[in-house]
């Protein structure tokens, strides 16, 4: 049985419409809470969305989202243009990456990778890591910086829902970063692609990545030619599929055997068929689903449809083109709809507005919405809700989230606590708690890749799992009580914790003020008693109330109320 | 016999069969033969997951048929560099130090083996492999974890079951507890001094034993003892045999542990890494290039661990999977797409080595699957299910892989009896 929301709560938020919810019976142990609690305040209903919509609280957020109404919040982040974020903007001044375009990164990989071909070929070893030129220096700066902007946006930014979509939607479109030219195309990727399109429509942002160098290079659809085809003789030369190399890696040509020669190796090369890889992943991971009904047929048929997308060289920039020889340009049929013959560019667009609206996108789509937003296995509800919304809003992303954070799957006592943080929620929410800032340097990000997420480097299409057996094991979670009494103890590098965070002030305080102190403010009012009898019992022989507090903020951190959200 | 509940739920009708008429029991008596010998030192499984596909075809390379250089114009291994192994297949050149392993009767090959669901999603495929239940999606736990869930007789120690990575793998998720380690080395709670790590630990052991709930709880349950016999062993003192060298890189260094924990006796029965790179859609390489380099690091791992347990491989099997093969013919990159069948190795001093196993279908293209792939003629599972039985005297296979009946008959052969 559910029952409303007590009046107060609705009252407090200052709005007319009620969320669903909130159970007055005792909360499922195995999943809930771990304080069995049978009523709701407006702070508990704030806690719950600040750790979902946002990466957790920082001191004093609960008290002013409760203050202001959590439904205002929640729709405060959903239109999230209007928040100003000039804190942020100042932050992402420290990050040189951002002054430079696909352009700039293709041509400084590029000059990395001929750095270290010279060496190769000079036999230089004295460089101890291959990557040790100049610009192999710089190149691998900027990898470090990428990383280390998601934490720094992830734990800095008022617009939090938005960096939240961000990282959702960089895990369901994944692309790995590692995979040669990727190196320099993924900051565009998630500047331009991602960030451009998380809260738009899903249409935009599917052709968007579907568009983008990033995404047709990882999924190899930048070679996929129809079966066949060749380049005109202009390109046959140039047609080289390898990356990185400037054609100064190729000796001039000199007389006409030589000429053939490099031809026919150009050639032999060169691309030469279709090319399946983009084809299935766009309908399994991408839209439809696994389940979404289709046969290894309208895979090949997709693949045709998208012969020809393909990117420049990157020592150009690598920007995205269509290559009207490599098109197929015959008919084809997707999911029994028929693409007729004698059509170019045109029908790839056509076709992925025909997945974006499809009923099986839909459902997939929102199914891991919910997921991330309400229950490793989301309730049904929550994803018809969210459904229903994508139908009728044409899959404005927006109005998802809206029906999600709005059903009574949301506000479920079930599902509140029910998620364990993601190696990347804990470390930002841990930031976030203490109100410690993460510099320029990569080492948080770092972190986040011991506990078992690096970021952009998730190798397989799929991107990073929702489900909380992908992260939760024995030895992240030691390495997770390691991070916390090191971050508690201001011994974690790359970020600066300040010396007494306002919330949790380390002196003049009797360990049971620092106790209630540490409930408030890094739990949410969920400390359990046992884990107040622990902390408490650890602390009786300390006496300096720095190390004090030190030491309970890295148990509190470290310990397993913090890891739920 | 000893069922969790979970199974009993899952299994649903069947399992209430059960009592009346017990499959498992009639599983247990067929194996009761195969589980005898199972005595002494304590057996130990390796599993290393090839993720990605490997090109079982590139690996364990039938040289003896023309379609496969036929098919294969820029990346087939040249005949004159294949390590030849019988006359029709022969090694990848860069797998070579394998050579003396299969000719000392302790490395066996299974070509043509694979998943009986015809998937080539590879997160589809790695999940039935993972599972061990192809085409069924929603199991929710993995073979080997289920073994441990059926075989208690080693429940004794929280190494039985250890993962070499930051993530547990699907393959070991299930009731039965496992670990997951990143580094040996790095493993437990970190303090200036051993007093101090000490007393972190405890109060983190102490938060955790009480207000922790689901998987965070049983997690942190086998941190902390893993934690505490690790401290009394210290598996770091076992340094490589003398001459052995272990490839650089993740892989090679969890060899290295996988081999330090069996020579720190800590109860290891079954151990899992991951080791990637396998996805070889463009410029695959034939006998040198990215194939070639991927295979250098794994046959330097595999023969290093060998060399450096030496009579301890005599209770040691290492079975190297993989989710699918990929295509006989080349595609249009010189890489090759998602196929059907592979090929797995077999390696150990329980191993019936020396040979080819499995049933080769040819190349021929009547005899692909759709035309395009190897044909599956082994189900993974009976070389599963035959390593669990006649290597670990594992009993109750019927309920290690649900919906399909291990027979000795359809064993490949790969452990001696």
């Amino acid at each position: 049985m559910r029952t409303r929301l007590p009046d107060l709560v609705a009252i407090v938020a200052g709005v007319t419409a009620l969320p669903w919810g909130l159970e007055a019976q005792a909360p499922v142990r195995e999943h809930g809470a771990p304080t069995a609690r049978t009523t709701y305040s407006p702070s508990d209903s704030a806690w719950h969305a600040l750790n979902r919509l946002a990466y957790g609280p920082r001191p004093g957020d609960v008290q002013r989202v409760a203050a202001g109404g959590v439904l205002r919040w929640i729709d405060q982040q959903l239109d999230f243009r209007a928040i100003d974020d000039d804190y942020l903007g100042e932050r992402q001044r420290d990050f040189a990456l951002l002054d430079y375009d696909r352009g700039d990164l293709t041509r400084l990989y590029a000059e990395a990778d001929r750095e270290r071909q010279e060496r190769l070929r000079t036999g230089d070893t004295t460089a101890a890591k291959p990557d040790d030129g100049p610009a192999g220096q710089r190149s691998r700066r900027f990898a470090g910086q990428l990383q280390q902007l998601a934490l720094v946006r992830a734990v800095v930014s008022e617009r939090q829902l938005f960096e939240v979509m961000v990282d959702f939607w960089t895990n369901h479109f994944n692309v790995y970063f590692a995979k040669g030219p990727d190196r320099a195309l993924t900051p565009d990727y998630i500047e331009h692609t991602i960030r451009r399109h998380a809260m738009g429509r899903f249409e935009d942002l599917l052709i968007a990545t579907a568009k983008s160098p990033a995404m047709l290079f990882y999924l190899d659809n930048w070679q996929s030619v129809a079966p066949g085809a060749t380049p005109p003789p202009p390109m046959r030369i140039e047609m080289r599929p390898l990356f990185g190399r400037l054609p100064a890696a190729i000796p001039p040509p000199r007389d006409p055997a030589t000429m053939d020669s490099l031809r026919e190796r150009a050639q032999r090369r060169a691309p030469q068929g279709l090319n399946e890889n983009y084809a299935r992943e766009l309908l399994e991971l991408h839209t439809l689903g696994v389940d979404g009904g289709y046969t290894q047929q309208d895979v090949i048929a997709v693949a045709r449809v998208f012969t020809g997308w393909s990117i420049r060289r990157p020592q150009q920039d690598g920007a995205f083109e269509f290559h009207e020889w490599a098109h197929d340009d015959g008919e084809k049929t997707v999911l029994g709809v028929m693409f007729p013959a004698g059509h170019g560019r045109d029908e790839g667009i056509r076709l992925l507005k025909l997945l974006a609206q499809h009923p099986a996108t839909m459902h997939h789509v929102s199914r891991q919405l919910c997921q991330r937003f309400v229950n490793d296995d989301p309730p049904d509800g929550c994803v018809d809700d969210a459904v229903a919304a994508w139908r009728r809003s044409g899959g404005e992303i927006r109005e998802v989230l809206r029906a999600i954070f709005h059903g009574p799957d949301f506000w479920s006592t079930a599902n509140v606590g029910a998620k364990v943080k993601t190696p990347l929620e804990f470390v930002v929410s841990a930031a976030r708690a203490l109100e410690a800032e993460p510099d320029t340097t990569p080492r948080l990000a770092q972190l986040v890749a011991r506990l078992g997420e690096p970021l952009y480097l998730h190798v397989a299409p799929d991107g990073y799992p929702e489900r909380e057996d992908a992260w939760v094991n024995s030895g992240a979670l030691l390495d997770r009580m390691n991070t916390a009494v090191a971050l508690a103890a201001g011994k974690l590098g790359g970020i600066a914790a300040p010396s007494a965070p306002g919330a949790v002030p380390d002196s003049a305080l009797d360990h049971e003020q620092l106790l209630a102190n540490i409930d408030e403010q890094i739990l949410g009012g969920r400390m359990s008693e046992n884990t107040r009898q622990v902390i408490r019992h650890q602390l009786s022989d300390v006496n300096d109330p720095r190390a004090a507090r030190a030491f309970a903020v890295g148990l509190a951190i470290g310990g397993p109320e913090f890891q739920r959200r | 016999m000893t069922i969790s509940r979970r199974v009993f739920v899952k299994a649903g009708g069947l399992a209430l069969v059960s009592f009346g008429l017990d499959p498992l029991f009639l599983a247990r008596a067929a194996f009761a033969g195969e589980a005898s010998r199972v005595s002494g030192g304590r057996r130990v499984l390796v599993c290393l997951f090839q993720r990605g596909a490997v090109d079982g075809l590139n690996m364990i390379v039938p040289h003896g048929d023309p379609t496969y250089y036929r098919e294969r114009p820029r990346i087939a291994v040249p005949q004159a560099d294949v390590v030849d192994l019988d006359g029709y297949f022969g090694l990848h050149p860069r797998l070579a130090m394998l050579k003396p392993l299969w000719d000392n009767k302790s490395l066996a090959a299974i070509h043509a083996i694979g998943s009986p669901d015809a998937t080539r999603s590879h997160f589809d495929a790695q999940d039935y492999l993972e599972s061990g239940t192809p085409g069924v999606k929603t199991t929710s736990d993995g073979w080997l974890n289920r073994y441990c869930q059926h075989d208690q007789e080693h429940q004794d120690t929280p190494f039985r079951a250890v993962a070499f990575g930051p993530q547990l793998p699907r393959i070991l998720a299930g009731t039965a507890p496992s670990l997951a380690i990143d580094d040996l080395q790095a493993f437990g709670l970190r303090g200036p001094q051993p007093v101090a790590r000490d007393r972190l630990t405890r109060a983190f052991e102490e938060l955790y034993a009480a207000s922790a709930t689901g998987l965070v709880s049983t997690s942190s349950r086998e941190a902390f003892d893993a934690v505490r016999l690790l401290t009394q062993v210290d598996p770091a003192r076992h340094q490589p045999a003398p001459g052995v060298e272990y490839p650089r890189g993740r892989f090679g260094r969890a060899m290295l542990q996988i081999a330090q924990l069996i020579k720190a006796d800590v109860g290891l029965e079954l151990a899992f890494a991951d080791v990637s790179g396998w996805d070889t859609h463009v410029n695959q390489g034939a006998g040198e290039g990215q194939l070639a380099a991927r295979l250098a690091e794994f046959g330097q791992a595999l023969a290093a661990f060998a060399q450096d347990l030496g009579e301890g491989m005599r209770d040691v099997v290492v079975l190297t999977m993989s989710e699918f093969g990929r295509t006989v013919r080349e595609n249009g990159n010189a890489g090759t797409d998602h196929g059907h069948a592979t090929a797995m190795l077999v390696l150990g001093g329980p191993v019936e080595g020396g040979r080819v196993l499995g049933k080769w279908p040819g190349l021929d293209a009547r005899e692909r699957f759709e035309g395009r792939d190897v044909a599956v003629t082994t189900d993974f599972r009976d070389l599963f299910a035959e390593i669990l039985a006649r290597h670990l005297g594992g009993r109750e296979l019927g309920a290690v892989f649900p919906g399909f009946t291990p027979d000795p008959r359809r064993f490949p052969g790969a452990i001696r009896v």
